[in-house]
């Protein structure tokens, strides 16, 4: 049961992110950072704390059986955002020697997902 | 298989599977882990990910790869394997109920690690690719 709505939710968070991936791509042609991935890491961050703000009003603790963050929590935000693309694409900028836009890719990436985590949380408390 | 709809169905499947498999894979790894209180659970699943996605990328770029094999491994394996929200959570978590000390060191150890796996996951990816091919070119 635990499995389903992980794997569940899992595999929906990961054809959102790459639906929505695709879509900004074709709407925004050669980003200087690669857009794509943060725009679904910070709406994905933002989601997980409106989640957790609406049905916990805190971030959860002990709640691995709790089905519903299983499939939300875990499954889709999880497989909604991604570390690993972001670490490639990170990696790709400074392989380009572009330095400076690696730099602000991770910045950007980083503060404002958990910047936007603690908004969407903060929200509903 | 030439239609656009069937190649957009078959990619967005093994995207699914792919996705259900490493979201599965990071469950376990988190279950696994809660004993130690520290979310060193999702450290290692990004680190991981991170790795394997570098080598995927790497491996991709010198040689041909089924597109569909690529979409599971990369958008669903290693996407659903490693997470960015939750990254933030614990972050937040760590600062709130730990120290901010401990909370800096998950995100540095994170994205340090995470960006010089990769960097290395994507040089043994390429160098497999190009070892294999040469294999293919003497036989």
């Amino acid at each position: 049961m635990s499995l389903l709505s992980v794997g569940l939710g899992g595999a929906l968070g990961a054809i959102c992110r790459y639906l929505l991936g695709e879509w900004v791509k074709e709407k925004v042609n050669n980003p200087s950072i690669p857009l794509a991935m943060l725009i679904v890491n910070l709406l994905g961050s933002l989601g997980l704390g409106v989640f957790f703000g609406v049905v916990y009003g805190m971030v959860p603790m002990d709640v691995y059986d709790d089905p519903l963050f299983l499939l939300i929590g875990i499954g889709f935000f999880g497989a909604f955002t991604t570390f690993s693309t972001f670490s490639v694409e990170a990696v790709e900028l400074i392989r380009k020697r572009t330095y400076l836009r690696s730099f602000f890719y991770v910045m950007i990436s980083i503060i404002g997902s958990v910047a936007l985590f603690v908004l969407g949380i903060i929200g509903f408390i | 298989m030439s239609q656009p709809h069937v190649k957009k169905s078959l990619m967005l499947l093994s995207i699914a599977l792919g996705g259900a498999l490493g979201t599965s894979i990071r469950y376990a790894i988190n279950v696994q882990t809660l004993t130690t209180l520290y979310p060193i659970g999702t450290v290692l699943e990004n680190l991981l990910g991170s790795l394997l996605l570098g080598v995927v990328t790497g491996w991709a770029l010198a040689r041909a790869i089924n597109p569909y094999i690529k979409a599971f491994l990369a958008t669903g394996f290693c996407g659903t394997l490693t997470t960015m929200s939750t990254l933030a959570a614990d972050t937040v978590f760590l600062a709130e109920d730990f120290s901010l000390t401990s909370s800096m060191t998950y995100v540095l150890l994170s994205v340090s690690g995470g960006l010089l796996l990769a960097f290395l996951g994507y040089a043994f990816g390429v160098g497999l690719a190009k070892s294999k091919r040469k294999e293919g070119e003497q036989t």
